[in-house]
């Protein structure tokens, strides 16, 4: 069992481990209330948006700039984002123009850079086992406002992901919840994307949330859960990517390793859910 | 125990209209609702029942006459009407027509009755022993405490219908809006929800309710208010609620009446 412990007393290793720790809570929280307000293809709308930003950031301020044009670029698409919603006249399609819309103008930006290649690779595909210390506290202050934000209103969020006219006949204001959870969405998209890397935000976001809808059917039990699940990859992950790359001289992704583990764990909880169902049934 | 008469009414309309912009959807409303009266809205479909409703919660403007709720004035061109009617709903417990609700949503029904005292937490706040006893409370008044820890989609059509009923008993609403609520119903739940708006009355809730079940306006309501598109009758149920009245409210729209029953063609009557 040492494999599981052992690589984690290396300080690159305890970061990466930090940082996904981080993003399991909000994970756990955020990733939850998508998974029940149906809000996955929106998020995934929020991963392109927030990559401009991600890359004029780095452009301007490299590595420190990175997280501030990434943050302000987040908290603009996440209005944007609920206003078009909220206005009912654009299709998904229309958001989905916008988005990779987006999403071109930062492969652009970047282009202009000398170290084009080795630089979008690490947006697109994070850098976890590069993580610095400051890196790891900005990821868990985003990570702190976005819990934070979502905390405030839960009461309404789960109002408003079960009846969205009550919630409205209730006295709740659904712009205020969406924008408050949208902007939420849109803190983990950017601290996920150094770690996972901009392509497997969603992820992180989606994942954890859809694992804890096979394990439970207790609402209070689906956030602890989502969070152990998406803490239990990462630790997972990461052990065996670095196992992989010292004892196997296989050199794996960190960020993507990670996020095969997560799937993978769906998968198995799956089919343990249609398991026991079957047998229930059955029986 | 007359003393309706002598406090101020709970819900005031004079002339009152409500529109989603364009022509009224119902128009000419004047009634005065008190404390502990139930008032039940009669008309054809499209007659307005639903609008009227939406419009008492401020979910659609008034653009025409007087409006008073509380004490409050909303009508057409008070001032801040968009915030009185959201401090309004406070107060106000909605039942909408039967929603589509996600059956496979993780919730109880003792946690959707907890929704209704979501809007009076403070900020940050949990739930508290206060918060409980009101869920426990309007569980009981419709009749299903027993029910309290099953998944809300695990309930049957009639019984979901009454936990919402239940959400909207537990914010302690002192107008309780109902729209449509005996569509569907068994005899038993429709005998529960008739035992709990008598409850309710006692209590000193004021209640309107829009339904086609004319026997149900004799059996709870004190007060019937007529509708098609504007007011046609309003009074006292006994007094309004003839042959000839119902008839003209109903004129054009291919409802077979007796003294009891409207048959609405194309409204489904299942359970």
């Amino acid at each position: 069992m040492q494999w599981l412990i052992e690589p984690f007393a290396l300080p690159f290793m305890a970061r990466a481990l930090g940082v996904l720790l981080a993003l399991a809570v909000v994970a756990g929280l955020v990733g939850v209330l998508v998974n029940l307000r149906g809000l996955e293809f929106i998020s995934d709308g929020l991963t392109h948006a927030v990559f401009p930003g991600i890359a004029i950031g780095f452009v301007w301020g490299g590595r420190d700039g990175l997280f501030l044009g990434a943050v302000i670029t987040a908290i603009a698409a996440a209005a944007v984002l609920t206003l078009i919603t909220r206005s009912g006249v654009a299709s998904d399609a229309a958001i989905a123009i916008v988005l990779t819309g987006f999403f071109s103008v930062g492969v652009l930006v970047v282009s202009r850079q000398s170290d084009y290649a080795g630089q979008l690779d690490a947006l697109l595909f994070g850098r976890l086992l590069t993580v610095t210390d400051a890196d790891l506290w900005r990821t868990v202050a985003v990570c702190a406002v976005a819990v934070v934000a979502v905390l405030a209103t839960l009461p309404g969020q789960v109002f408003r992901a079960f009846d969205r006219r009550g919630s409205e006949a209730a006295g709740f204001r659904p712009l205020a919840l969406d924008l408050t959870l949208n902007v939420a969405i849109a803190l983990v998209v950017v601290a996920a994307s150094s770690a996972v890397g901009n392509l497997l935000v969603l992820a992180v976001l989606i994942v954890p949330g859809a694992v804890a809808r096979l394990v439970t059917l207790r609402l209070g039990a689906l956030f602890p859960v989502a969070a152990v699940a998406a803490a239990l990859a990462a630790w997972l992950g990461l052990a065996i990517g670095f196992g992989a790359s010292v004892g196997g001289d296989v050199a794996l992704p960190a960020g993507s390793t990670v996020v095969v583990t997560l799937v993978a764990l769906y998968a198995v909880v799956l089919v343990v859910r249609l398991v026991v169902d079957r047998v229930r049934r059955t029986a | 125990m007359l003393t309706g008469s002598v406090e101020a009414p709970v819900l005031s309309l004079r002339d009152a209209a409500f529109s989603y912009g364009g022509s009224p959807a119902i128009a000419g409303v004047t009634i005065d609702v008190h404390a502990g009266e139930a008032v039940a809205l009669i008309g054809p479909n499209g007659s307005g029942k639903s609008t009227l409703l939406k419009g008492v919660l401020g979910l659609i403007p008034a653009t025409a006459g007087r409006f008073e709720a509380f004490g409050v004035p909303r009508g057409a061109g008070a001032p801040h009407a968009e915030a009185a009617a959201r401090a309004s709903r406070r107060s106000i417990g909605y039942l909408p027509q039967s929603d589509e609700l996600d059956p496979e949503f993780p919730v109880t029904l003792a946690q959707v009755a907890m929704m209704g005292r979501y809007r009076s937490l403070g900020w940050m706040r949990w739930p508290g022993r206060a918060d409980r006893e009101a869920v426990r409370d309007a569980l009981e008044a419709v009749g299903l405490s027993h029910r309290a820890k099953a998944r809300f989609g695990s309930l049957s059509g009639g019984q979901q219908q009454r936990g919402l009923l239940a959400r909207a008993l537990a914010s302690a609403p002192r107008l309780l809006l109902l729209d449509e609520p005996f569509n569907g119903l068994d005899q038993a739940n429709r005998d529960a929800l008739v035992q709990t708006l008598r409850t309710l009355k006692r209590r000193g809730v004021a209640v309107l309710v829009s339904t086609h079940d004319l026997e149900l306006a004799r059996e709870v309501c004190d007060t019937v208010l007529l509708l098609n598109g504007r007011q046609v009758a309003c009074g006292r149920t006994e007094d309004v609620l003839t042959l000839p009245n119902v008839q003209a409210a109903f004129a054009e729209s291919g409802v077979e009446i007796d003294e009891h029953t409207l048959v609405v063609p194309g409204h489904h009557e299942d359970h």
